[in-house]
């Protein structure tokens, strides 16, 4: 009978693509979400990929997912992923939908998916990977994930015992999970710029998790993520199997060295965070038995996508587009903290308003006293503007943060925010915009492009 | 020379979560001649040592309710002394359950608290239960949030003494949801599942307690920033419209 239902559910979900394609709604989760309605059990019978890699954790699983897709699409291989749809269960069975055949068979050979922590529960049990990259477990959504130990448990209880891990072992709460499973660590060695003494306000590993005295950390790097150990019982963080070496940000090189050799990588961007991405997909590949030389050469093709990062020089001026996820402290964080280090003068669009929150309720803000405001503090931030709902709760913050009230501006509406742009010489402008806001995201930096262009070529025009 | 007025933080290292110890921050920035003294899972507490203006603990994980419960279990009378006495006291967030008898997991699983207060949760982890709170203490509005695994009920259900609730509740859950009554209150303890920040999100009830604390009437650092956003988030809260569960 599950058969049965699964053939019904999977020729009914087949029947909704080419309805979706007709009426232009493809790309979404309806086919994964039909066909679990009909057979809940849909992903245990459908066929997957010979190969199934997942990446999951709190930060950079969708950067790393496009990293893998990318590459092993330039090895030739054909890749099943969610790239399109969602990482649940829905936005999975939904690609095993698309990537069989009318008789269920699987078209693929190798399956790379974007998994959230929190659904583990409802895919591990049906689809068990051959590899699971976990880039790192910090506190999200107060409302969906509590806090990183809470998922780290989740995933304990759920990774499939036969999964290979390969774990951040700079980050003491995600490289716990599951302490059966086969594992390899990676890791950055110490690097200019790291410190000793954690300075965020989140650290949610401060003490051992052996004797409960204070850890110290031989080098870190934000929040929790270094190198810890216990100067009272000589706990230690697990030892790499592919170390991060020689950091070069003038070259945007890094090195990944593990017990075969060391291979020389291109560094897609200047941030902790997307250096951490790069030796971890160095290091699930090396697994896989890619050399060193095939993934230098995959690196150098390689792009960040846009959704994520993006920047455009329009005159004197840069306009960035950054993803800063909303209500997630710590990758806020993280974008805040790769401003401020920027050299030149900025003006930043906060648009940290949770839009899907605004629809039904109001959004929960605690993440606003988790997240280092204080990091916008900088004499080179002229302006940050305010806008949409929130903006008196991100004034307060702001405030307690040290920025000056002069620095801040203010627009009801976020596509009123270009108007209170200054637009100085050599401006660097940052256009902020959440997961749930990336079409509002995309309008307002369209908006400020133009406004840019047309300063540009009024300048132009004045020179003449 | 002494400061009049200090506040002991219980086990920041873990009681920390959702911004919780912004909350001190924010009476810190407000009144910034007070003291700020850290308590640690390691080494003995200060309020052994003297007892201060306000003790404080936040939001922890459940291991951290466990290692505060078992930290503070050799210092339960001390406790139990200092509560009756009206020694003040602000807890935030599930660290009110470590004050209670016990927290009951759907998995079967106890946790003993420190059993001062007839109260036990039930905790499901698979099941987070979050909403906005809208309530009352001493005329004033209170808003915030609950983001939680747990509920608590009273032992005895039938039997009301021994505590008093902490605000009387207009939207959202109280205690549990089956009742209004929000929080813990005994003399000076105030123990609530209402986070925000509280103090930060509620500008006047951060100026009670700086004056019951005897700073005097304080000027709250950003006070009409803060106002305007506590103004702000009552009118959403009050609004029927505004949906109240996640």
């Amino acid at each position: 009978m599950g058969k049965l239902r699964y053939f019904i559910a999977l020729w009914a979900a087949k029947l909704s693509i080419a309805a979706l394609k007709v009426t232009g709604h493809n790309g979404t989760n309806f086919p994964g979400v039909l066909a679990l309605k009909i057979c809940p059990r849909f992903l245990k019978y459908a066929a997957k990929p010979e190969k199934i890699i997942a990446v999951t954790g709190t930060n950079g699983k969708t950067t790393i997912c496009n990293m893998l897709l990318d590459m092993l699409t330039m090895d030739g291989q054909k890749v099943l992923n969610n790239k399109m749809g969602s990482n649940i269960n829905s936005g999975i069975a939904t690609s095993l939908i698309y990537g069989c055949s009318m008789l269920g068979k699987c078209k693929y050979e190798i399956g790379v998916f974007e998994v959230d922590e929190r659904s583990a529960l409802r895919i591990y049990p049906y689809m068990k990977p051959d590899y699971m990259l976990i880039t790192n477990l910090s506190r999200d959504s107060i409302m969906r994930n509590g806090h990183p130990e809470y998922i780290a448990g989740i995933l304990t209880r759920y990774i499939p015992a036969s999964t290979k891990l390969i774990l951040n072992a700079d980050d003491l709460i995600s490289s716990a999970v599951a302490p059966e499973n086969s594992r390899v660590y990676f890791g950055i060695e110490e690097m200019p710029g790291d410190i000793r003494e954690c300075v965020n306000l989140i650290n949610d590993m401060q003490i051992c998790p052996e004797c409960h005295s204070r850890l110290k950390y031989e080098y870190l790097r934000y929040n929790h993520i270094g190198k810890a150990y216990c100067p009272v019982c000589g706990f230690k963080a697990p030892e790499y199997d592919y170390a991060g070496v020689n950091v070069s940000l003038e070259d945007m090189k890094i090195e990944v060295r593990d017990k075969e050799g060391t291979g020389c990588y291109r560094l897609l961007n200047e941030s902790v965070f997307n250096i951490y991405n790069v030796v971890s997909a160095a290091a699930l590949l090396r697994e896989m038995g890619y050399s060193h030389e095939k993934i230098q050469g995959f690196f150098e093709k390689l792009n960040i996508v846009g959704t994520r990062f993006d920047q455009e020089h329009v005159g004197d001026k840069t306009l960035y587009r950054l993803l800063a996820k909303e209500k997630n402290a710590f990758a806020t964080t993280r974008v805040f903290d790769y401003i401020s280090g920027l050299p030149g003068d900025k003006e930043i669009i906060l648009m940290n308003s949770c839009q899907g929150d605004m629809k039904h309720w109001s959004e929960n803000t605690c993440w606003l006293y988790d997240c280092d405001f204080e990091f916008l503090n900088r004499e080179e931030i002229k302006n940050i503007v305010l806008c949409g709902p929130r903006r008196f709760d991100h004034r307060l913050r702001l405030l307690l943060a040290g920025v000056p009230e002069d620095r801040l501006s203010y627009a009801e509406k976020e596509t009123d925010a270009p108007d209170k742009l200054k637009l100085f010489d050599n401006d660097n402008v940052f256009v902020l915009y959440g997961t749930d806001s990336i079409a509002l995201g995309k309008k307002v930096a369209d908006r400020v492009f133009d406004m840019m262009k047309k300063n540009s070529a009024d300048e132009k025009g004045g020179e003449k | 020379m002494e400061s009049k007025i200090r506040i002991e933080v219980l086990f920041p290292e873990i009681a920390n979560l959702y911004g919780d110890l912004a909350n001190i921050e924010y009476l810190k920035k407000s009144y910034p001649e007070l003291e700020v003294v850290e308590t640690h899972l390691i080494g003995e507490p200060e309020f052994m040592k003297r007892v201060p203006s306000l003790i404080y603990m936040g939001t922890l994980t459940e291991n951290g309710q466990r290692l505060a419960t078992e930290k503070l279990s050799h210092y339960k009378e001390k406790l139990a002394e200092m509560i009756d006495g009206g020694v003040r006291f602000l807890v935030t967030g599930n660290a009110l359950e470590v004050f209670g008898g016990k927290i009951e997991d759907t998995d079967g699983s106890v946790d003993m608290g420190l059993g001062i207060f007839p109260i036990h949760a039930r905790r499901d982890m698979m099941h987070r239960f979050n909403s906005l709170y809208l309530g009352s203490f001493g005329g004033m509005n209170i808003v915030g949030y609950k983001s939680q695994f747990t509920h608590s009920w009273r032992d005895d259900e039938t039997d009301d003494g021994d505590f008093e609730s902490v605000f009387e509740t207009y939207r959202g859950p109280g205690l549990n949801p089956e009742i209004k009554g929000e929080g813990i209150r005994k003399n000076n303890f105030i123990g609530t599942y209402v986070i925000g920040p509280l103090l930060v999100l509620n500008p006047p009830f951060a100026k009670w307690l700086l004056k019951e604390m005897g700073a005097g009437d304080v000027t709250l650092a950003f006070e009409r920033e803060a106002m305007e956003a506590y103004e702000v988030r009552v009118k959403e809260y009050s609004d029927p419209d505004t949906g109240f569960y996640y």
